[in-house]
């Protein structure tokens, strides 16, 4: 006889997995009302938030302390902050309602500053603004999918320098790792939904435009041409070049609310408004490599760490969940998976919890946002 | 054999056998003096009067002892001390006693307008002021401290504020800010520019003026710690981008300042139109600038003996000795964490001792002649978030003070020592004599109830000079300021 429980995998304790985040160190607090997004600069040193008040912060990311702020709009809240990818510029992307801006924030390096700026400027070369009005048979569009303009004097003088308007409004962004392209995902878009914007070009194109489903959100492949889109229930993966499908991923949930391709290229992670954390092989089936339950609430956000092999989760019980993960290059052996830690301390606040989370590009530390209106930073 | 504190009369007490010892030259008990019968139920202050007392160390005016044993500084009765550690009442036991760190009590809170990021002490006994010479008028004790405002301030020891600089950094935080001497300071922060300022005081010693002299252009990153050298007028500071940089204050030894980075090489590149008035500073380069860490530097350090030598920390987990003269780095200590502050402690033995606070919120002190095989000598446990800021005791080559982000400045004896247990990964572990807890302003109220250790109240700068005592400030806005009389003691 065999005892069944000897045959599962021995998985390692989680002291043995270290390091990862296991105390709060840092809070950030100041914004009015929740927080919706956060993103560590590529730098490491600098923290974005933003939230329904209205404003983009960026805080030291070691000290706290706030050093720069923008209030984009009165009514609506800012949705997404990201970062441009690469350290020879400091752009940072917000969503606000159907608008995109893109901001270089201020603290003390003009150098900086100016190839940023020179980034945001290329484009207007280009004048893609007017051209943009044939669709792909060649037919005459009369309304282009995005106009890319300047903010206005109050807000270029913040440093707000670029303003992208589509059609509906805009929940999520995300980079190509070069910073020449990002995708930004409008759920009520219907058939322009998903956008792509070519920065040097200022210009923007919608790559689908029937989806099986409401969009969610989107984002490009670590290394190759490949583009991820997610409805409610399924995640698709298009090549970008070949213009065409490549696999369709049924992770099983009911609603997806974000996901996140392994810096390896072959895995994904995917977190759902119903409470379910799936993690997918790409490279074998189309179901899920392992399914999780670890929140009460639904997940709002899950993130790989560039380097350790971390990930975590966020979700409106006002946790995150660190998980440890294993990928091996051994077709026979799966992914080991391991929860390493609950990060608790974010406020629930009507029934809202932590909203967004990030990790920081070299340490072994993360950031979230909660709807109690502050940031963490855990390590 | 003698028992000092026997009662005459009284039942007799239990007696314990002490073998006395101590590493300091200067308190060395005579020949055959060193082995004592003492009542069991002696504590601290009881032993300390024994070992002041004429037949045995004979001292013109009494020195506070404490006593360690087994690593552990005495807090309880001889006594209840064999019962904790279960030993017999016959044992003998080693005593080893040092000079008492009296507890540091607190003196005073000066209020600040913002956030303070570095702080530093001019006084009779400070390295500035030693170095100043009769320059430094008695009396006259002076800090500096360097604020997220943009704004240096120059304090006196009633709490005025006797100068406020311009805007010390085109309107960006200050982060570091040192004394050169009582006449010059130096400066730097998120403009990558390292300042120094002329400082004046009026015949009253009541107001002073900071006027810019020369601006140091080559960082192409914040700059977050400075150090200076008085004597040969050199500077170093280290940025987030993992560069140091060393500087000369002579203008006519400096190099020209790279063209690029003047103000105006970028055209319209502020975002806001921050008011610059022109400066009337002469503008110069590095001496040299290095990359020795591939993440940011969060602190470099002269050797406190040879200034031609300096330590670099950084977050990328290491301590690098940096060859001045050459510019190479001569040595490398690797640790498991980022590490964001640097202290030398002086050795009597003319060595240096390195301790460096780290994100993981412990102490890491190192031997920088070690070599990259050792680590650390020892870890210094008990912080509750990252440790920001650390410095050496005056006149002692055993102890430190740290201040972190948990709101908390500790005072450390290198003497303490006791075995790591197998979760702190082995080592040898010292554990703080002493915390200093945030007093001003509505601190207290701030860090109740938080899961975030020290909110509202992290300590981003502390000095200890024999003068001053011990100077902390951080996020609270309050330059606080503790003393133990005597603290250190020294003949
Ligand atoms: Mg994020």
């Amino acid at each position: 006889n065999i005892d069944p429980t000897s045959l599962l995998p021995k998985l390692p304790r989680p002291e043995e997995l270290r390091p990862f985040p296991t105390i709060a160190s840092i809070e950030f607090a100041g914004h009015e009302g929740r927080v919706r997004s956060v993103a560590i600069d590529p730098s490491g040193q600098w923290l974005a938030s933003g939230g329904d008040d209205g404003t983009v912060r960026v805080w030291g990311l070691a000290d706290g302390k706030q050093q720069w702020r923008v209030k984009l709009s009165s009514e609506d809240p800012v949705d997404a902050v990201r970062w441009r990818p690469g350290q020879e510029s400091s752009i940072l992307s917000a969503a606000v309602g159907e608008d995109i801006f893109l901001m270089i924030p201020s603290y003390g390096n003009p150098e900086l500053e100016q190839a940023s700026r020179d980034i945001l400027d290329a484009g207007f070369g280009y004048a893609t603004n007017g051209k943009q009005l044939t669709t792909a048979n060649g037919a005459a569009r009369k309304d282009p999918p995005a106009k890319w303009s300047r903010p206005g004097t109050r807000l270029e003088d913040e440093g707000v320098l670029l303003k992208i308007t589509v059609r509906s409004p805009v929940k999520t962004i995300s980079w190509h790792r070069r910073g020449d392209f990002f995708c930004t995902v409008s759920p009520t878009g219907q058939r322009s939904s998903v956008a792509i914007h070519t920065l040097s070009k200022h210009l923007t194109q919608i790559p689908f435009r029937k989806l099986p489903g409401l969009a969610q959100t989107a984002s490009f492949h670590p290394t190759r041409p490949l583009f991820f889109v997610a409805t409610q229930r399924s995640i698709r993966c298009y090549d970008l070049q070949k213009q065409e499908l490549v696999k369709s991923i049924q992770p099983g949930a009911r609603w997806i609310s974000s996901f996140d391709v392994h810096p390896g290229g072959d895995n994904l992670v995917v977190g759902s408004y119903d409470r379910r954390l799936l993690w997918h092989d790409l490279e074998m089936s189309s179901r899920p490599y392992k399914t999780m339950r670890f929140h009460p609430q639904a997940i709002r956000a899950v993130k790989f760490h560039r380097s350790y092999p971390l990930f975590a989760d966020c979700s409106d019980d006002g946790t995150l969940q660190i998980f440890h993960s294993k990928v091996v290059s051994d077709l026979m052996e799966g992914p080991t998976i391991v929860p390493v830690k609950m990060l608790k301390g974010h406020k629930v606040v009507n029934r809202l919890g932590v909203t967004d989370i990030d990790w920081h590009p070299q340490h072994p530390w993360c950031v979230s946002a909660g709807a109690d209106g502050t940031c963490r930073l855990w390590t | 054999m003698d028992t000092p504190m026997g009662q005459p009369g009284a039942p007799e007490p239990q007696q314990i056998r002490v073998n006395f010892t101590t590493t300091s030259p200067d308190l060395q008990l005579p020949e055959g003096r060193t082995q004592l019968l003492v009542p069991a139920d002696i504590k601290r202050y009881g032993l300390s009067r024994v070992l002041n007392s004429e037949s045995m160390l004979a001292t013109p005016s009494p020195i506070p002892f404490d006593f360690l044993i087994d690593g552990s500084f005495l807090r309880t009765s001889i006594e209840d001390y064999l019962k904790s550690q279960g030993l017999s009442s016959e044992t003998t036991l080693t005593v080893q006693y040092v000079r008492s760190l009296i507890p540091p009590v607190y003196q005073a809170s000066f209020q600040h307008d913002d956030w303070v990021s570095d702080i530093d002490v001019l006084s009779a006994t400070s390295r500035a002021g030693l170095w100043s010479g009769e320059r430094f008028v008695t009396g006259q004790d002076r800090l500096v401290t360097a604020s997220y405002d943009g704004l240096l301030r120059v304090w006196n020891n009633a709490g005025s504020v006797i100068a406020t600089s311009p805007a010390a950094g085109s309107g960006h935080s200050v982060k570091a800010a040192r004394f050169l001497s009582a006449n010059q300071i130096a400066s730097a922060g998120l403009d990558r520019v390292v300042r120094v300022w002329k400082y004046n005081e009026a015949d009253d010693f009541l107001s002073g003026t900071l006027k810019p002299s020369l601006e140091l252009y080559g960082h192409t990153a914040a700059v977050e710690a400075l150090d200076v050298h008085g004597p040969t007028g050199r500077i170093l500071s280290s940025a987030s981008d993992g560069s140091v940089a060393l500087w000369t204050t002579s203008k006519s030894a400096a190099p020209p300042a790279p063209a690029n980075l003047l103000p105006g090489a970028t055209t319209g590149a502020s975002n806001k139109k921050r008011k610059v008035a022109a400066s009337s500073a002469a503008q110069r380069g590095p001496l040299s600038l290095m990359q020795p860490h591939t993440s940011a530097a969060s602190a470099v350090i002269f050797d406190p003996a040879d200034a031609t030598v300096a330590y670099s920390a950084s977050q990328d987990h290491t301590i690098r000795t940096l060859d001045l003269t050459t510019g190479r780095v001569e040595n490398v200590i690797t640790t498991s964490h980022p590490l964001l502050s640097l202290c030398a402690i002086q050795r009597a033995s003319s060595s240096v001792l390195l301790a460096a606070g780290t994100s993981a919120r412990h102490i890491t002190i190192a031997d920088p002649r070690a070599g990259a095989a050792t680590t650390s000598v020892m870890t210094l446990r008990g912080h509750r978030n990252m440790v920001g800021a650390v410095a050496a005791a005056p006149d002692s080559e055993y102890s430190l003070v740290s201040g972190s982000h948990d709101g908390t400045c500790r005072i450390w004896d290198l003497r303490s020592v006791r075995a790591a247990t197998r979760a702190e990964g082995g080592g040898s572990v010292s554990e703080s004599v002493y915390v200093i807890e945030r007093e001003g302003g509505d601190a207290s109220s701030k860090t109740t109830k938080s899961d975030v250790p020290g909110r509202g109240a992290k300590v981003f700068g502390v000095a200890w000079d024999r003068t001053w005592g011990i100077v902390s400030a951080g996020e609270d806005k309050q330059v606080q300021i503790n003393r133990g009389r005597d603290l250190l003691a020294a003949e």
